[in-house]
């Protein structure tokens, strides 16, 4: 039974409200060839949302407000993603959601129980050991991608939420503190850099440079939450040390960084519009084409360029909806990171997990969105629940779903086990 | 024509800023609600040294002699942070957080064990006993 009743209707009703209101912006303003393109998709984000208000009824929550969210912002990048170049329904882009739905729920059921989840240490760190290998062996030196007929895996994407259960399990071992030369260790800190380490290098062999802020993102918050256990402060000394350590790792990847990537970082767009900058420069001009209130949905032409989907869909989207409309897209997305600081989690296990998983999607948005506005260098990292791409809606539905299971931990009283009954023994008449 | 367009990128975007701010408002209602359930379901068990009472009133609970552990011992005995005792599913657990002393539970050394009602912990010198909160009330009412 839902505590809630009416914070659950009203949710329905405005997220139903949000997306009628884009459809019938594009019913008005949009660019559509036949009305049954967009009927079709009308009914199919409609249809999801109605569903997914049924199904969540099954699932025994405290608090629904990211799924709702969730369903706000998948749903949006339907209508989104349909609009591009002309209203034309994107199957493909649908069922990534549905599968980034489906994600959410699973990440919520595996992490709601900080107590079992700890347990199950050696198995997250046996699937981030099977997805390095995966990589080694299946991806090439310069991919990122595994390609299965007309589906390519990108499987660093599903490393993200395993490092964050890492950095977040076992922080109890944080009090085992042993003296090596002048310095206080846990060596569980030392493994978990150790593997970020290595999954960074893993990165840059498969030339996916992106991710590599995301993954140091990630074990960063991790770590700050583990020095900071149980109830320690942080000291400016920490905070100078980590900063510095950040800002030389910075200058050092900078000076070994391949010769493309310090193309791309000290590139000048507009003297490069064909070249390296051609798809900043255009992501720029349909940035400022589109204005405040943007061109109308299907109208852009952004669409021709590469990418548009994924790496440079900020500009795509502020270009057909306006540049309002993308910031307050965004904005949703980063109320979905920040919603534990409504809604705190309940232990110290959650909190480092929701530390992890905020420290990815802000990183990532930042990338994204900075990088097609030419504010820091052009990485090609995708904008979670936005970019097309069926790993990353994926991963980006788990750790929605993570973010789900601390603030909705497991409270109920466990059901009382059935004592066997002892056998009776019966004496022999004899 | 113009105005209308720009009248309904208006609209589109105020429904999905108002949408914004329901959930916001519903988070924080349910917020609440989840706070009450959690107390009616697991804060229903204290932690008592003679005569002293200690709640516990989250999921997470320190306890050592460090003044900023939730449930402070100040005993030489017990480390700045012995032991963490957390709730999940309504289970008790208590874990040794690297004390010198260890944990004992009705006498036994243990690195993490599930509680019971009435069971003894040793942390040092120190023995506190978990018990529910409504047998104590009871026990009042009888001796008033």
């Amino acid at each position: 039974m839902i505590k809630n009743p009416f914070a659950y209707l009203f949710s329905c009703l405005f997220v139903l409200a949000a997306h009628g209101a884009m459809l019938i912006n594009i019913f008005y303003n949009g660019k559509y060839d036949d009305i049954k393109d967009l009927i079709i998709l009308a009914a199919a984000v409609l249809g999801l949302d109605i569903s997914y208000y049924i199904i969540m009824l099954f699932f025994k929550q405290y608090t629904y407000t990211i799924d709702f969210m969730l369903l706000l912002v998948l749903n949006m990048s339907v209508i989104f993603q349909s609009c591009f170049g002309g209203v034309s329904f994107s199957v493909k882009h649908y069922v990534t959601c549905i599968a980034a739905l489906i994600a959410c729920r699973f990440g919520h059921i595996l992490t709601y129980n900080h107590n079992w989840i700890q347990q199950q240490k050696k198995y997250i760190w046996l699937g981030i050991g099977i997805l390095m290998v995966i990589i080694l062996t299946l991806t090439g030196s310069r991919s990122m991608w595994i390609n299965i007929g007309s589906f390519s895996i990108q499987p660093s994407e599903f490393m993200k939420p395993l490092l964050v259960l890492a950095c977040a399990t076992s922080i109890t071992e944080q009090q085992n503190k042993h003296k090596v030369w002048k310095f206080d260790i846990v060596w569980e800190n030392i493994i978990l850099l150790g593997i970020t380490g290595a999954v960074c290098l893993l990165q840059w062999w498969c030339r996916d440079l992106g991710s590599i802020p995301t993954f140091a993102a990630i074990y960063a918050a991790g770590f700050f939450l583990r020095i900071c256990y149980p109830k320690a402060k942080f000291s400016n000394k920490t905070l100078i040390i980590a900063g510095s350590v950040v800002l030389v790792a910075v200058i050092i990847g900078i000076r070994v960084a391949p010769e493309y990537v310090r193309d791309r970082l000290f590139v000048d767009i507009w003297s490069d519009k064909d070249g390296n900058g051609y798809q900043q420069s255009q992501a720029l001009i349909a940035i400022a084409d589109g204005g405040w209130f943007g061109k109308g949905p299907g109208k852009g032409f952004l669409h021709n360029v590469f990418a548009h989907e994924s790496d440079i869909v900020f500009s795509s989207i502020s270009e057909e909806w306006g540049l309002l409309y993308a910031i307050m897209m965004t904005l949703v997305i980063l109320l979905i990171a920040a919603s534990p600081l409504i809604n705190p989690p309940r232990s110290y296990y959650h909190g480092t997990m929701c530390a992890g998983i905020c420290a990815a999607f802000t990183v990532q948005m930042a990338l994204n969105i900075f990088g097609s506005c030419n504010m820091i260098p052009f990485t090609g990292v995708t904008i979670p629940f936005i970019s097309m791409g069926g790993s990353s809606m994926v991963t980006s539905g788990f750790m929605a779903g993570m973010l789900v299971a601390a603030q909705s931990p497991v409270f109920r009283k466990p059901k009382p086990k059935k004592k066997k009954s002892a056998p009776v023994r019966r004496r022999s008449a004899a | 024509m113009e105005d209308m367009n720009l009248m309904l990128c208006a609209i589109s975007a105020a429904a999905l800023d108002i949408c914004a701010l329901v959930l916001i408002i519903a988070s924080y209602r349910e917020r609440s609600t989840g706070n009450k359930q959690w107390k009616k379901i697991s804060a229903n068990m204290e932690l008592v040294e003679q005569g002293f009472t200690y709640q516990l009133g989250c999921d997470e609970i320190l306890i050592g002699r460090h003044a900023s552990a939730d449930i402070r011992l100040p005993d030489i005995s017990v480390s700045r942070y012995h032991a963490m005792l957390t709730v999940a599913d309504g289970v008790w657990t208590i874990t040794d957080i690297g004390s010198k002393s260890g944990v004992y539970v009705n006498g036994n050394l243990v690195k993490s064990r599930k509680l019971h009602e009435n069971d003894v912990i040793t942390l040092g010198n120190r023995k506190l006993t978990l018990r529910k909160i409504a047998d104590n009330k009871k026990a009042k009412k009888r001796n008033s």
